[in-house]
């Protein structure tokens, strides 16, 4: 008998494209916009900022150097050459500035360098797509190498072309070669003057005061933060849709006919219960299949993501029942509609969904997790983030007891007898 | 078969039925008739055991079912006045699931399915979803769904309200056919007079929760066999007139509409000099004037003053 009440429900969902797309179809639309929109503001979302620099050399470096060690040793002795040549690698200013800046770990996600030809300058010169342009001139680094070891007056300059058109990336790069410059020019006094550079590093154990760790295992992308919160919104609606289809059962006398056929009210309660519980089941692995198919949100652990989806389904199957028996109770459906027309946004406002409204208070934070919505939250961004069932138990608890809670109270609330009208 | 003994529901204030005693025997067609707000609905519901009364007794072959049910609702098939079905199933669909409801599997359901299906008319029409049928169609499945399980009482209430004659025509020909075929016992409410007359052997007539009247068709007209109507039609009618039909001692019931008026008044009495008399006093101009054998919706307004569709 349950299994024909599922099956039904399955197909009166199926066969209402409605609300079937605002069941499955707008949480993936709110993904999208909201993960893109909103990007910018989360932590650890890539940039949507590109920056293209083309780096144009005249000449080859290594060979300058080689240039440079064989004339210095014309001039010096061979023991004061030796000495140079050792402390040389970290005098080579274009790698530095090629492999060091532009090419460190968070830089070179935002620039992408490209290494152009000489003959091919007046081309990029031309193309727009290009930030900025980087010519070293011909003998830049031996010329360099006279001013840091031989202190020649004369310091030589990179040739910047800029794209005025692009300003934020244009300020990005006037950044980058401002700190390379400061950097060079600090890393050269050091070595003239014997200095370790090391000395300038921060020695982390001199700081004191509280630590608070903060969970950067894995950074949430925006996209990643807001399909959990548009998925553990939207399922409630999910609630809210089956407790009105019993409703009209009842209004209808579908359930007066179930009642005749001898069929235990109980069954049908346990139909009910388990519909949401299914349904909201697959709900969440349909639209999270979805955001992993097209906007490749990936969950670190499987087995711990199915935890959650079934302790936060069994929440929603509660919240089905527990709807579907106050409106037989009260003989009205105002309930269903205060819950998907108000108690949804509130509760989905409380437990993040719009914004991690968590990050501006620990009050909001701990109230946003006395949210089923809410708890069911924080535990896929723990599993986002990479942790495990021992660091997320907790909300996996409240769900558990909050599913428990309104199954209770669903129980006490359905109408034992004498219901029909 | 089933009895109701001194069924009384209580609505907070409201009585919707005082005291109803009624019985209906296995193979008899009885209607239950009244106006909207008679208290039909809650009667049967009552009798069906999807009410709990406030009082009274339902026995069901001399027991009481008020407390255990199930034997009642075996054989009982109920048809709403709501279209109790899923919109968004087909016809076949709505027929496995209930049919699964009254424990039927496999070749058994199957079997019965198409039986139905047949008996209704639907079969060509069985892979569409109900919402896209007629509401005669949606009535007809309405019925089918309750006979699944091939119930020996089959209460219907209203089952042909608001559809177009053939459809209606179509219901009770059925019911009728299932009545001479099978003997299946029917309880049928309406406050549609012709239905019942067409259908029924007795009859019992509910009006404001209380049971008015009871007996064979025959036995109800009797109650106005000492007596005739006559029904006076006028392109306009004019209140003078009525006030002086009221006025006479020779009619004993006057019913006002906007452009007739029903007297009832003693067989014996020979009314039309008198009526021409009336007439001509009120100025009311006279378009037809007709004495009328007594039907039962005659026999209502005797009983209550006021017409069932009222």
């Amino acid at each position: 008998m349950i299994w024909q009440i599922l099956k039904k429900q399955g197909l009166m969902l199926l066969r209402n494209p409605v609300q079937l797309l605002l069941l499955v179809g707008l949480p993936i639309i709110l993904i999208a916009i909201l993960g893109t929109a909103l990007g910018g503001t989360m932590n650890g979302e890539s940039s949507p900022i590109d920056v293209k620099v083309a780096f144009v050399e005249h000449g080859d470096e290594e060979q300058q150097i080689n240039r440079f060690m064989k004339d210095l040793g014309a001039e010096l002795p061979p023991e004061a050459v030796e000495g140079i040549r050792e402390g040389i690698d970290g005098l080579m200013p274009v790698s530095t500035l090629r492999e060091d800046v532009f090419g460190s770990g968070d830089v070179s996600d935002m620039v992408d360098v490209h290494d152009a030809k000489p003959s091919e300058l007046e081309k990029l010169k031309n193309d727009d797509s290009y930030t900025a342009l980087i010519e070293v001139p011909e003998n830049f680094t031996y010329n360099m190498l006279e001013y840091m070891v031989l202190d020649k007056p004369e310091q030589p300059e990179l040739k910047i072309s800029q794209n005025e058109t692009q300003e934020i990336g244009v300020s990005i790069v006037n950044g980058l070669l401002e700190q390379y410059q400061e950097q060079f020019t600090i890393g050269t006094f050091l070595s003239k003057n014997g200095i370790d550079p090391g000395v300038l590093e921060q020695n982390e154990d001199a700081v004191t005061g509280e630590t608070t760790t903060v969970n950067q295992k894995n950074p949430v992308t925006a996209k990643g933060y807001y399909a959990v919160g548009m998925v553990v919104m939207n399922v409630l609606f999910l609630a809210s849709t089956i407790g009105s289809i019993a409703f009209h059962e009842k209004k209808t006398h579908v359930f007066d006919r179930i009642i005749l056929g001898n069929v235990s009210r109980w069954l049908y309660f346990t139909g009910i219960l388990l519909s949401g519980m299914i349904f909201g089941f697959l709900h969440l692995l349909i639209v999270y299949g979805f955001a992993w198919l097209v906007f490749g949100i990936a969950w670190p652990n499987l087995m711990t993501f199915l935890t959650v989806s079934f302790v936060y389904a069994m929440a929603i199957g509660g919240i089905t029942v527990l709807l579907t028996a106050i409106s037989y109770r009260i003989n009205s459906e105002i309930i269903t509609s205060f819950f998907s027309g108000i108690l949804v946004t509130l509760m989905a406002f409380l437990g993040g969904s719009f914004f991690p409204i968590g990050n501006s208070s620990e009050l909001l934070r701990a109230i946003g997790n006395l949210t089923p919505n809410g708890a069911g939250m924080s535990a896929y961004i723990g599993i986002l983030r990479g942790d495990g069932i021992q660091e997320i138990w907790i909300h996996l608890l409240f769900l558990f007891m909050f599913a428990l809670a309104a199954i209770v109270l669903a129980v006490v609330s359905f109408p034992k007898r004498g219901i029909s009208g | 078969m089933i009895e109701l003994v001194d069924l009384t529901k209580k609505f907070k204030q409201i009585e919707a039925v005082k005291n109803l005693n009624m019985f209906i025997e296995k193979g008899e067609i009885v209607g239950l008739l009244g106006p909207n707000g008679a208290g039909k609905s809650t009667a049967i519901s009552m009798m069906s055991s999807l009410v709990e009364p406030t009082g009274g007794d339902v026995r069901f072959n001399n027991k009481s079912i008020l407390k255990n049910p199930a034997s009642l609702r075996k054989i009982v098939g109920m048809v709403p006045q709501e279209i109790a079905l899923y919109d968004d199933l087909t016809a076949e669909e709505n027929m496995q699931f209930f049919g699964r409801i009254y424990r039927l599997k496999g070749y058994a359901l199957k079997r019965k399915i198409d039986e139905v299906l047949d008996q209704i008319g639907l079969s060509d029409r069985r892979k569409q979803v109900v919402s896209k049928f007629s509401g005669g169609m949606k009535r007809r499945l309405n019925i089918g769904v309750s006979m699944l399980h091939d119930p020996e009482l089959l209460i219907m209430d209203e089952p042909a309200v608001g559809i177009d004659p053939q459809s209606r025509n179509y219901i009770l020909e059925t019911v009728k056919r299932l009545n001479d075929e099978r003997q299946m016992t029917v309880l049928y409410t309406s406050h549609y007079m012709e239905e019942v007359e067409f259908l029924c052997n007795r009859i019992y007539i509910m009006d404001q929760g209380n049971l008015i009247a009871s007996g064979t068709k025959e036995e109800i007209k009797q109650i106005l066999s000492a007596e005739k109507t006559i029904s006076i039609k006028t392109s306009r009618l004019n209140g003078r007139f009525i006030t002086l039909l009221e006025q006479s001692p020779t009619i004993n019931q006057v019913v006002a509409g906007e452009k007739e008026v029903t007297i009832t008044v003693s067989k014996e009495i020979n009314m039309f000099p008198k009526l021409i008399h009336l007439a001509e006093e009120a100025e009311q101009e006279l378009s037809s004037v007709d004495v009328k054998t007594p039907t039962l919706e005659d026999v209502f307004l005797h009983l209550t003053g006021r017409a069932l569709r009222d």
